[in-house]
Order: structure tokens, then C-alpha cells, then sequence
């Protein structure tokens, strides 16, 4: 991808995935506002 | 980039490195720096800040000059994007955007936000549209892929960026190509390659699209369907759709996330087609469900949740109370939109297309075409009478 020489590859452990992540916090932010936790949106 | 036959041991060590989300495709593999990453993310939100603030005043500014019907008809996914092109421009002069890349979470931005999507899809039509996208994403994903696999076998294409360009462009773009690669053990650049194929080829998707849907007087079923079958990737998608209009936002959506859950099945396809055809390892192992769950876009699941509760309390609350609550949650997703079509002009690479040659890019264009003109034809006959 670029021109520089590749730097070796340093990921290692666990990684979150963003496909939970997502799933999870777009569930969260759902009951928050269902719940009445949230009232209002942001600069509406 | 180039397609020669790679060393021993060279796919192994591929594999390990193999990216698992679209921000990591398209950027250079880099250690990760919480600091920076922070600075990234910090970066979207005040270029997301950015953008709605441009959505919001520009129509006011240009209330009494010549664009006045120009600047009304510009909406926040074409700001986003802008000024995530504006941003790249000047984080690659600077020689920062490398550094900050890890914060340009596009796949996680777009993701949540179709999962508050999924609140305001009603689940009788998740139901009744999955029908016609199933069968659409079937027949558009054999045809597409075929042909894709075909023509770059015709022009010489090596076995695995041919896998790569046929997956992303008929299912759903990088995230395609990511499984893709991780069954056929591409190579990191092959990786890096397809993934900004897709991204050149879906930016002017996002504006021409709903641009030809409007001119061709297609329904928004229609031009949903056609949106949320042809352009590859979900945020594109998502942006395109937002341009149309919130109907067939809706449409394109369930039409993507049908193609996304197809994922996993051509993932496996791949994987034993290369094991037992193309590098015939005898001590291969036929993948199972698991694999297939692995493979599968989890976030599809949210989604579906996310329309099942929106269905269930818009029949159980006030309608006060749901009213109220489903602006607040399209208020929601529209900033994670926002994050996610910044990063998309933020993420924007072209360097690795130059390095590759005509050919793949050949591929890809003509992939295209077959995609947009199948897509509309799935589209018209599939969806021609859908309500949304």
C-alpha cells in the first residue's frame, strides 16, 4: 500500500470486534433512549 | 502492488496479518498508539461538528444568491465526505494521516449507526422486504461474482486478487474483500489494493446514483433496492441512500445487510475452492459452521434486534413518547453517519493504485457496469410493486 518498507507486524492479544462493538453500543444507546435515559439528540 | 507469484511461507505470514475491519484494509499496518487513535477519533467528531454546521447554515448563507436551490439540495453525506477529502489533503501534506488513521473508525461508526437505523424499520417491512432481497442478493452475487472471476481470469489476473476483486465488488466491498482475503490467504497489498478499488469506484456511486434514480423516476423501493445492490460498500451505500431520501435509505439498507450476511457463505466457498483446487493441500479441512459463524457480520443481528424493540415500543408506548424517542435515535444515527463519511474521505487512498496497473482497474470498471445494470434490472423487476 505505500512505499516505505513495511514495519513488522506488531498486533498480537485480543482484538475488539467492531462488529460487536457496534452491535453493543448501538443496542445500548436504543434501551437508553426507550428508557428515557436520553431526552435529546446532539444540536438539533 | 503487483501480481506476481508469491514466495514460500509468504501466505502464511499473509494470513496472521490479514486485516480483520476496514480501517486496518485500507491503512498501512502501523503500531497501534492509543494517543494517536484518540487524536483521530477526536479529529472526526470536529469535522463531524464541522459538517452540521455547514448542513445546518449554508442554506441560510446562500438564501439570496444563485445557489440558493444548489445549496438546498446538498445534504450532510456530501459535507462529510468533503471535508474528509479536505481533512486527507491536509493530514497526508503534513504527513500525519498514517498516524492517525487508527482513530478513522469508519466500519464502527457506520455500523452502530445501522443499528439505530434498524429501530425505525418497522418489523413488517424488514419481512416483508427480505423476500425480494434475498433473492436479489442471490442472483445479483452469482452473476456479479461470475462474471467478475471470468474477466479477470481473461485478462491474467493472479488467482487470489481475482477472489478478492470479485467478492468486493459483488458483495460488499471491503468487508467482502477482508473475508475474502483471510480464505484465500491474500497477500496484505492485495488487500490494501482491492480495498481502495472499492472506495475510487464508490465515491461517485454515492452522488450518481441517486442522481440517475431521480432522473429515471425510479420509486423509492426501486432506487433503494438498485442503490443498496450495486454500490459495494455499506457506509457508500448508507450515504447514497441518505441522498435519496429516508424511504429508500430503508430499503437500501435491508438490501445491504442482506448481501452482508452472505458473506460467510462465499468466504467458505473460497476457502475450500483455494484448499482443495487452487493449492490442493491435502491435510486441508473442510470449513464448518463455525467458520461460518465467524465469518458472519454480527452487527446484522443488531440490527434485526434493534427493528424488533422499535416495532415493539412503537405498539406498546404513547405515540408521544414514541415520536419523540425515534427522533432522538434518528438524531443519533445521523452523527454516526456523519463520523463514518468523514472518515471515508479521510481514509481515501490512491498511492497503491498506481503501483497495480490497468488491468485489475480494467476488472473492476467493467464489474461495475455489469453491477449497475443487473442491479436495476433485479431492482425494477423485484421491487417494482413494494410500498415502503
Amino acid at each position: 500500500m505505500s512505499d516505505d518498507p513495511a514495519p513488522p507486524p506488531t498486533r498480537s492479544g485480543p482484538r475488539i470486534s467492531e462488529d460487536w462493538a457496534a452491535t453493543v453500543v448501538g443496542l445500548l444507546l436504543l434501551v437508553l433512549i426507550l428508557s428515557g435515559v436520553i431526552t435529546k439528540g446532539v444540536l438539533q | 502492488m503487483t501480481t506476481a507469484e508469491e514466495t514460500p511461507g509468504t501466505a502464511a505470514a499473509a494470513a496472521e496479518e490479514t486485516p480483520r475491519n476496514e480501517t486496518d484494509a485500507v491503512a498501512p499496518a502501523a503500531p497501534p498508539n492509543l494517543a494517536w487513535i484518540g487524536v483521530g477519533i477526536v479529529l472526526v467528531v470536529v469535522l463531524g461538528y464541522a459538517t452540521k454546521y455547514l448542513d445546518k447554515n449554508v442554506p441560510a448563507w446562500l438564501a439570496d444568491t444563485g445557489l440558493a436551490r444548489i445549496s438546498k439540495s446538498v445534504e450532510y453525506p456530501i459535507y462529510a465526505i468533503a471535508i474528509g477529502l479536505l481533512g486527507n489533503l491536509v493530514l497526508t501534506v503534513t504527513g500525519l494521516r498514517d498516524r492517525l488513521s487508527g482513530g478513522f473508525r469508519t466500519e464502527f461508526f457506520i455500523k452502530t449507526g445501522l443499528v439505530l437505523l434498524g429501530a425505525s424499520i418497522n418489523l413488517s417491512l424488514l419481512v416483508t422486504a427480505a423476500g425480494p432481497a434475498i433473492i436479489q442478493a442471490l442472483l445479483l452475487i452469482s452473476g456479479v461474482f461470475l462474471f467478475t472471476w471470468w474477466f479477470a481470469g481473461k485478462l491474467g489476473l493472479e488467482e487470489k486478487l481475482r477472489a478478492l476483486l470479485a467478492s468486493a465488488v459483488s458483495i460488499c466491498g471491503v468487508s467482502a474483500a477482508i473475508a475474502a482475503a483471510g480464505a484465500v490467504r491474500a497477500r496484505r497489498e492485495q488487500l490494501a489494493y482491492a480495498a481502495s478499488l472499492v472506495i475510487v469506484f464508490a465515491l461517485p456511486s454515492i452522488f450518481l446514483l441517486p442522481y440517475l434514480a431521480d432522473v429515471l423516476g425510479l420509486s423509492d423501493a426501486v432506487a433503494g433496492a438498485w442503490i443498496g445492490g450495486n454500490i459495494d460498500t455499506t457506509a457508500a451505500v448508507t450515504a447514497a441512500g441518505a441522498l435519496a431520501g429516508e424511504s429508500a435509505l430503508k430499503v437500501a439498507t435491508i438490501v445491504k445487510v442482506t448481501q452482508n450476511a452472505l458473506i460467510g457463505f462465499v468466504a467458505i466457498a473460497l476457502t475450500a475452492y483455494f484448499a482443495f483446487k487452487v493449492e490442493r493441500s491435502e491435510s486441508a479441512q473442510r470449513p464448518g459452521a463455525i467458520e461460518l459463524w465467524r465469518r458472519f457480520p454480527k452487527f446484522v443481528l443488531g440490527f434485526v434486534a434493534a427493528s424488533i424493540i422499535g416495532t415493539w415500543y412503537a405498539k406498546t408506548a404513547a405515540a408521544a413518547d414514541n415520536t419523540a424517542a425515534q427522533a432522538v435515535a434518528t438524531n443519533l444515527r445521523t452523527w454516526f453517519l456523519i463520523f463514518a463519511f468523514v472518515s471515508i474521505g479521510l481514509e481515501f487512498r490512491v498511492r497503491s493504485l498506481r503501483e497495480a496497473g490497468w488491468r485489475p482497474v480494467a476488472v473492476f470498471a467493467a464489474a461495475t457496469v455489469v453491477n449497475i445494470v443487473l442491479a436495476l434490472a433485479l431492482a425494477s423487476l423485484l421491487f417494482a410493486n413494494f410500498t415502503v
